[in-house]
């Protein structure tokens, strides 16, 4: 199965058993919108952590309808961080949502040695595109979490990814490793890395997908452009996981294909213990939505 | 873009090498038919004919010359251009290598003396108010403070030609902050400071900017950034060729971008396009060559 739209997001979660969201500081507009709109849809059973009062107020300012909701008074930003990490630590939580908190103040929690939420994984930014001119959702990682990732740091981004995609209903996702050219290029890094990863994948040593790299831009994702340069590859022009050769040209991907192609995003943080929805102030609500969606679906 | 050209009421000679290209002699044959260029197409003449009959094109409107290697034929367009004959050089179905040996050459060839090779390109996409220039998606692959300096100059040159008075550039970064992880953070601040005093000219200039804050207005609105390029930007520059060259691929292939692109830092202007890009692409890089000279 691979996924068509974001939409089809929806049929993965419907029906099944509904996850239980913590929203780390919910006095937000923006996330509250999003998590109250995926309580209704019957997705998800959130807990607000924050200020009650606050939480009230935009929630009876925006009329959503929030009775019945479970809220955690804790008007302290930074301890209502750590109580909500603490509470996913607990296994009360199956998703983790950033709500009005700088992400440095939310990652430093999640990283605590003692009640933070590291598996020994790294963690890793994975994000669902839909774009109108490519017949299926394109993954991209990372676009946002690690800035200069090594090999040992690409395979981890990875697995991490590949794991996910299985558990959205995919089998063997195809792995393109995104360089400049297509050519292996001993000045380019990225071209080196991306043939040791084809190579480790061929020999078993990164299982479960098929890689393929590095490829261009246009190899990866059109098949009439990998054609017209005679490259052979089960990857081109069907790629479901694109991975960037680091943060400066995913940042510039992610937002070209936001602003110039008009594509709806969903994104989670992958390697800790549960999904973690971390969507910045320039995320609209949809894609809010959407990755309450991919969380919940990506969720145990 | 074309419109300035036909303005211009000048017509330019254009020597193509390895010229026998069904996109090239579409290419071409649009533009001698435009009026704005005559060609000289240089490579197997049987073939070159054969594709013109292919394509419906009197193949006596261009001048041929007939060499049956493709070093050959690149060697011949670049003299052309440098004795005079030519205004002009275009790659047909010669490999880029072999092609730019031939520009590069040190007597031989058409490198201004000291000057940096790169590349700009005009991108025309819908989902953007205006024209974008963007550098350098194709010829460096980490540039340099020098090189980006270049790349800005050649930039604003050719923003300037399409009568853009005092182009914005935004030099593209992950995040509008400098941070020690980046090389550009140190370079970007250095070019804004000579874009200041006067070294970098005719263009207004910021430094780094994420993609957002340098095309998107609402963006800087919700982010409060004070930044003179205020999402708003005619010209891009990218760190990294990395970094430029899906950045492009991604307009064309996903948000129906069309582009011209020219090489730079050569006594004439230079086409270089992908054998696979399309007739139309190839036709606007010729204009803008017209446009350059």
């Amino acid at each position: 199965m691979v996924l068509k739209t974001l939409a089809d997001l929806k049929n993965i979660v419907a029906g099944g058993p509904k996850k239980k969201l913590v929203l780390a500081t919910a006095q937000d507009q923006q996330s509250l919108s999003a998590v109250v709109r995926a309580w209704k849809d019957n997705i998800i059973e959130p807990i607000l952590i924050g200020d009650k009062e606050s939480i009230q107020n935009i929630c009876a300012a925006n009329n959503y309808d929030i009775s019945g909701l479970r809220i955690i008074h804790e008007s302290g930003v930074e301890m209502a961080v750590e109580m909500a990490v603490k509470m996913v630590n607990n296994n009360e939580g199956d998703i983790l949502m950033k709500g009005k908190v700088g992400s440095s103040t939310l990652l430093k929690c999640i990283l605590n040695k003692e009640w933070g939420l590291r598996t020994g994984n790294l963690l890793s930014h994975f994000a669902l595109f839909e774009v109108d001119t490519y017949p299926k959702v394109i993954a991209v990682t990372d676009v946002a979490m690690n800035i200069a990732p090594n090999l040992r740091d690409k395979i981890a981004i990875i697995n991490n990814s590949v794991n996910c995609l299985i558990r959205l209903g995919y089998t063997m996702p195809k792995v393109a490793v995104l360089g400049a050219v297509e050519m292996v290029n001993e000045n380019m890094g990225a071209t080196l890395d991306a043939a040791l990863l084809s190579k480790m994948n061929q020999r078993d040593q990164i299982k479960n997908c098929i890689i393929d790299g590095p490829l261009a831009f246009d190899n990866a994702v059109s098949l009439e452009s990998a054609k017209h340069k005679g490259i052979r590859s089960e990857v081109a022009g069907d790629t479901d996981l694109l991975l960037m050769p680091d943060i400066e040209v995913g940042n510039v991907l992610y937002k070209s294909l936001v602003f110039f192609a008009k594509a709806k995003v969903a994104s989670v943080i992958l390697g800790a213990r549960v999904p973690i929805v971390l969507t910045s102030r320039s995320d609209s609500e949809q894609a809010k939505y959407d990755s309450i969606l991919l969380s919940a679906a990506a969720s145990k | 873009m074309v419109d300035k050209v036909l303005a211009l009421k000048k017509k330019h000679t254009i020597a193509v090498a390895w010229a026998q290209d069904i996109n090239t002699v579409g290419a071409i044959g649009k533009a001698v038919n435009d009026g704005f260029v005559s060609a000289i197409m240089i490579g197997k003449s049987g073939e070159i004919k054969n594709v013109c009959s292919k394509k419906g094109i009197d193949h006596t409107k261009f001048r041929i010359i007939d060499i049956d290697d493709e070093a050959e034929a690149a060697a011949e367009a670049v003299k052309l251009a440098k004795n005079g004959t030519a205004d002009i050089v275009m790659k047909g179905l010669v490999g880029t290598d072999k092609f730019l040996k031939a520009v590069m050459e040190k007597e031989s060839g058409l490198m201004t003396p000291g000057a940096v090779l790169s590349y700009v390109c005009a991108v025309e996409v819908p989902s953007y108010h205006k024209l974008l220039f963007i550098t350098d998606p194709a010829v460096i692959p980490f540039p340099d403070l020098d090189q980006k300096v270049a790349m800005a100059n050649y930039a604003v040159e050719m923003a300037t030609k399409f009568g853009i008075e005092k182009p914005v550039v935004a030099l593209i970064g992950a995040s509008e902050k400098p941070s020690r992880h980046f090389q550009y953070s140190v370079d970007y601040p250095e070019m804004c400071r000579m874009s200041e005093k006067g070294l970098i000219k005719n263009c207004i200039m910021d430094g780094p900017l994420d993609l957002f804050l340098a095309c998107d207005k609402e963006s800087v609105e919700i982010k409060g950034v004070n930044t003179p390029v205020g999402g708003n930007a005619d010209i891009l520059l990218f760190p990294s060729l990395e970094s430029c060259n899906p950045f492009y691929k991604s307009l064309m292939l996903f948000a129906q971008g069309e582009l011209a692109g020219l090489i730079r830092g050569t006594e004439k202007p230079v086409i270089v396009m992908s054998r696979s890009e399309s007739e139309k692409s190839k036709y606007y890089c010729i204009a803008l060559a017209c446009l350059m000279t």
